[in-house]
């Protein structure tokens, strides 16, 4: 019985070519893209998951200010780690994790290597008890045996050490301070939140505090917020009560604190990657929005492939007639439809699963990830056996039904209505439609907010300008810059300690006249020198800049968000005090965004220095090999240590959105892929039409109706069904871009016209569809299809 | 009322059956009244004009499709309200089927098409094979087992169409206008076939618009609006 099913089913498969193709080829790009989305979010929300204690660790966030100027901020002062351990219930381990930005070279032998910024850390010696990351070698317990042991992991030591065994071997970091390899870490996995190349112990960063400044020690400096700090708290703890008994705490420690600013709370480490410290979502809405997507592939691959088996079951009738009539039950008719599903599946599943492993790399390239598609994987086949389901009851469950639900002799005369069928495979392709053009809408603006990042007028100009960080450079300043402007192909340097593109710090450490005692102020501080402003084209509204005379140091120029949120009135000539120095206003710029667009522009101070670690060069698009050699130049002359390294304003500023750009580019795919499928089964669709309608076409032809007439007749139906999808599709599309856009605070319009266009599109796309099948149709001798009865 | 010669048993007794088909303006009455019997053995021949209710009539005998009113005896079972299921399960162990358009499953072979009713009644597959090959042989088609419809003349597929409506051994043929697709070489054999069938005992109910093929009947039934107006005793 069941070899019987399977021969049926697979010589049905042979003997209809046409729409076996179009069914597996859209089940399998379907199953496939699903499925790459799907490990997409499987791997996003997997991050951190690998701790056992995933569960029991929390990262304390710390709330500064209140109202319109409050923040959330992902670090803490370290002494909340040292009293979270011993003053507070529930508190089991912390551990502290600090980027170290000390050194930029390491050197074994004569081997000289660059470690980038960021991938440097001090630790605790809870980290490695706490965390899953595992010491392949080296004593967790006491992991740093003195305050000159490092920890490297596997990659770091290859670099360094080759095959041979890096413990006991010595590192010494730019040239002055040599470090042991105590420990060999493995590798951090791809889908952990905190990551690096080398691990030192906290007791160096302990002893970087003299007791001369103004913090005494680490563990009284409540004042920096620099520390990523990891408690574990015991599983029936209160992580609310452990927050506020950290407040107060805080509160109790540092003098004279609002009681606004350093307010503590735990953030689960399970959401560290998906959500922003103050709760709201980062990544988690793309993760939801793909998950949607994949859904969204699937479900259109599934009606096409319900769609093509209920509108060819018609045709099938024949068949299914003569079977009922010589005895089968509608048992026989089910399993005999499920067999040709699960078989399409089978061939389908086996494609897609090939199709995978082809563009896993590319895949993996424009996610920038490192994905594997693992066939032994139980995710994987949970969204096998979903879609499975869902198909399999769609489209087997259905013609069964209908077809077992008809007069067989009836049938067999070619006397069938399909009025109801049809109606139902109508609201499917409405359905289709109108997902591929919300996902048409979604594509066109999310890549106009890309374009308007890309073209948005900052506020300055960081066209051709090229970053380099000065080390020994800096104090032979004033000398290289003058060689530089010498150079044809430099038309500018100057130097500054804060990005204009990514501002990082900012310091609350402010006062002037009329500052009202309660008001915390934060605000981005730019030390620069006298050609700054200049250089990156930030325009004056009042006052002037610095002109590099003694008395700037005691100037200060500002920028107009600041001077309206601190509310002083005619500030030029206005005293203002950041830090320790007391100066006065002598300029106010234009605003410009030194921060991605998604955050407001907030308050901003440029004071004077006249160099700092950043050195500025700008150049021309055409000169800039040249303009880097020059830099290099001096470069091998005071900074023979360091790899030379540059970064243009450019790169850097694009960096700041790659994560848009990659679900640009991922959407922009996907949204193609949807309306190819969708287009694929409007194709057998109409295919269908013209096929069952051939009797028709050859009456109205016989009668005289033109190409032109029979095309409009076969065309108007199914362009209908775009429309309402269009209809459908706008608003919700509509809601849910504007929705996306809401995390911007600079974004495009949305304009009735883009809804416009994704309709045009796609009924352009299904115009050219059908028009193939009913032109052909149409032009079918009429002689030819009339005998066809 | 017309009664059957052969009163050694009675297959079937229809009494007063009715049948309409409604659009949503018109309503046709198919089968008027329509009452007759047939007997165990007998060969009887339905004719009539286009739309005078055969169609119908063979549909309801058949059980693919119930009478409206009346009563419809099969084998001393009253029939006429069973429901789909039971009437399936009647249909598939007692009567066999036969068409002008042969009706053969183009995915099939010639032995796939003429197992396919065994397959159904749960005819277990070595028994299947033997039985195939009994009826192939007694066709005469034995030689053409492995090939698709499309590859046999006419001819050659009725002769398929009546293996697979006799391999379950039914009580009951059906056969609806059996040779109007064929030339008259191949109507005659087929015609040679069913009176070959109905001398070994089985039942055959013949619709045809053909007087010749009617006269291989024993009992000619002619109908006219729903109704059977005459009936002929073939000699």
């Amino acid at each position: 019985m069941l070899r019987n099913y399977i021969t049926t089913a697979w010589r049905n498969l042979v003997n209809k070519k046409f729409y076996s193709a179009i069914n597996i080829i859209g089940l399998t790009i379907g199953l496939a893209v699903g499925m790459l989305i799907l490990i997409w979010v499987k791997d996003e929300l997997s991050y951190d998951k690998f701790n056992t204690r995933v569960d029991e660790i929390y990262k304390v966030n710390a709330s500064i200010g209140s109202g319109a100027t409050k923040q959330v901020w992902g670090g803490a002062p370290a002494p909340v780690a040292f009293f979270a351990l011993k003053e507070v219930p529930g508190v089991v381990n912390a551990a502290r994790v600090i980027t170290s930005y000390d050194y930029g070279t390491f050197r074994y032998k004569d081997k000289l290597l660059k470690e980038d910024y960021g991938k440097l850390a001090y630790v605790d010696d809870a980290f490695f008890t706490m965390f899953d990351y595992k010491l392949l070698k080296g004593n967790a317990k006491q992991p740093f045996p003195n305050d000159q042991s490092v920890i490297i992991t596997e990659s770091a030591a290859k670099r360094y050490f080759g095959d041979a065994d890096p413990i006991g071997k010595t590192i010494t970091g730019d040239s002055k301070d040599p470090y042991t390899v105590s420990g060999v870490l493995v590798d951090f996995p791809a889908n952990s939140s905190i990551s690096g190349d080398m691990l030192f112990s906290m007791n160096v960063k302990k002893k970087q505090y003299n007791g001369k400044g103004y913090w005494k020690s680490m563990d009284e400096d409540w004042g920096n917020y620099y520390t990523q700090t990891f408690l574990q708290v015991r599983p029936d703890a209160s992580t609310k009560a452990i927050g506020d008994k950290l407040t107060k705490i805080h509160m109790a420690h540092q003098q004279g604190i609002k009681p606004t600013d350093g307010v503590f709370m735990l953030q689960p480490l399970a959401d560290i990657h998906l959500y922003k410290p103050d709760g709201s979502q980062a990544g988690m809405q793309i993760v939801k929005v793909f998950s949607i997507v994949a859904v969204l592939i699937l479900l259109i691959a599934c009606i096409n492939y319900i769609n093509l088996s209920t509108a060819r079951a018609m045709l099938r009738a024949k068949e299914v007639s003569v079977r009922k009539i010589i005895g089968a039950d509608r048992k026989h008719l089910f399993i005999q439809f499920i067999m040709e599903t699960v078989l399409c599946f089978a061939i389908a599943l086996l494609l897609a699963f090939s199709l995978i492993y082809a563009v896993m790399p590319v895949y993996n390239n424009i996610a920038g990830k490192q994905m594997h598609f693992d066939l032994l994987n139980a995710n994987v086949w949970q969204v096998i056996a979903l879609t499975i389901i869902v198909t399999l009851v769609a489209s087997s469950i259905y013609p069964a039904i209908l077809l077992s639900s008809f007069k067989p002799i009836s049938a067999l005369k070619g006397k069938i209505s399909g009025a109801g069928n049809a109606t139902f495979r109508k609201v499917l392709v409405v359905c289709q439609f109108a997902f591929s053009i919300g996902l048409i809408i979604g594509t066109l603006i999310i890549n106009r907010q890309l374009n308007y990042i890309q073209s948005k007028q900052l506020g300055y100009d960081r066209e051709h300008i090229f970053s380099v960080e000065m080390h020994g450079m800096q104090d032979h300043y004033e000398a290289i810059r003058a060689g530089l402007l010498t150079q044809r192909e430099v038309l500018g340097v100057t130097t500054g300690d804060n990005s204009v593109v990514n501002s990082g710090s900012t310091t609350g450490d402010t006062d002037w006249d009329g500052k009202a005692p309660d008001v915390s102020f934060l605000i981005h501080p730019f030390n620069i020198d006298k050609d700054f402003i200049s250089l990156f084209k930030i325009k004056f509204v009042a006052g002037a800049g610095f002109t590099g005379s003694k008395s700037d140091t005691a100037h200060f120029i500002l920028n107009e968000t600041a001077v309206k949120l601190a509310g002083i009135k005619d500030p030029i000539g206005k005293r203002f005090k950041l830090h320790d120095l007391n100066g006065i206003i002598i300029g106010i710029v234009k605003d410009f965004h030194f921060a991605s667009l998604k955050q407001a522009i907030e308050p901003s101070i440029f004071a004077y220095r006249p160099t700092s670690w950043q050195m500025y060069v700008k150049t021309t698009g055409k000169d800039a090999p040249a303009a880097i050699k020059a830099v290099g130049k001096y470069w091998q002359q005071y900074n023979a240590n360091f790899p030379y390294e540059y970064n243009f304003l450019d790169d850097v500023y694009n960096n700041m959105y790659k994560t848009e750009q990659q679900t640009g580019t991922l959407f922009n795919i996907f949204a193609c892929i949807a309306i190819f499928i969708s287009c694929l089964g409007l194709f057998g669709l109409a295919t269908y039409t013209a096929q069952v309608k051939i009797k028709e076409i050859g009456i109205r032809k016989v009668l005289g109706a033109s190409v032109a007439n029979i095309t409009t007749m076969l065309s108007k139906d199914f362009l209908v069904l775009v429309v309402i999808a269009i209809v459908i599709a706008s608003p919700i599309a509509w809601f849910a871009m504007n929705n996306w856009l809401q995390e911007y605070v600079y974004r495009v319009d949305l304009h009735w016209w883009i809804m416009a266009i994704a309709g045009g599109v796609a009924i352009l796309i299904a115009l050219a569809t059908i028009s193939f099948q009913a032109i052909k149709a149409a032009l079918t001798n009429p002689v030819k299809s009339l005998r066809s009865e | 009322m017309l009664q059957g010669m052969f009163q050694e048993g009675q297959m079937i007794k229809i009494t007063n059956l009715e049948k309409f088909y409604r659009t949503e303006e018109v309503e046709t009455i198919a089968l008027n009244k329509l009452s007759m019997e047939v007997g165990t053995g007998e060969f009887v021949a339905i004719m009539g004009p286009s739309g005078c209710g055969k169609s119908t009539l063979l549909n309801i005998l058949g059980m693919l499709d119930d009478p409206d009113d009346g009563s419809y005896v099969f084998n001393d079972i009253e029939v006429a309200h069973f429901n789909e299921r039971k009437r399936a399960d009647l249909r598939k162990h007692n009567i066999g089927f036969v068409f002008q358009s042969f009706n053969l499953i183009d995915e099939l072979t010639v032995f796939e098409n003429v197992e396919l009713p065994l397959i159904y009644t749960g005819v277990p597959a070595a028994e299947r094979v033997k039985r195939v090959e009994e009826v192939l042989d007694k066709m005469q088609i034995m030689h053409r087992r492995n090939h698709y419809p499309q590859q046999l003349s006419g001819g050659q597929q009725q002769r398929v169409a009546i293996a697979r409506a006799v391999v379950n051994k039914p009580k009951l043929i059906l056969a609806d206008e059996p040779t109007g697709n064929l030339d008259s070489t191949n109507g005659n054999d087929v015609m040679e076939l069913l009176t070959d069938l109905n001398e070994q005992g089985t039942t055959i109910i013949m619709v045809t618009h053909s007087e010749h093929d009617a006269r291989y009947s024993h009992r000619i039934i002619r109908l006219l609006d729903g109704q059977a107006v005459v009936e002929n005793i073939m000699v």
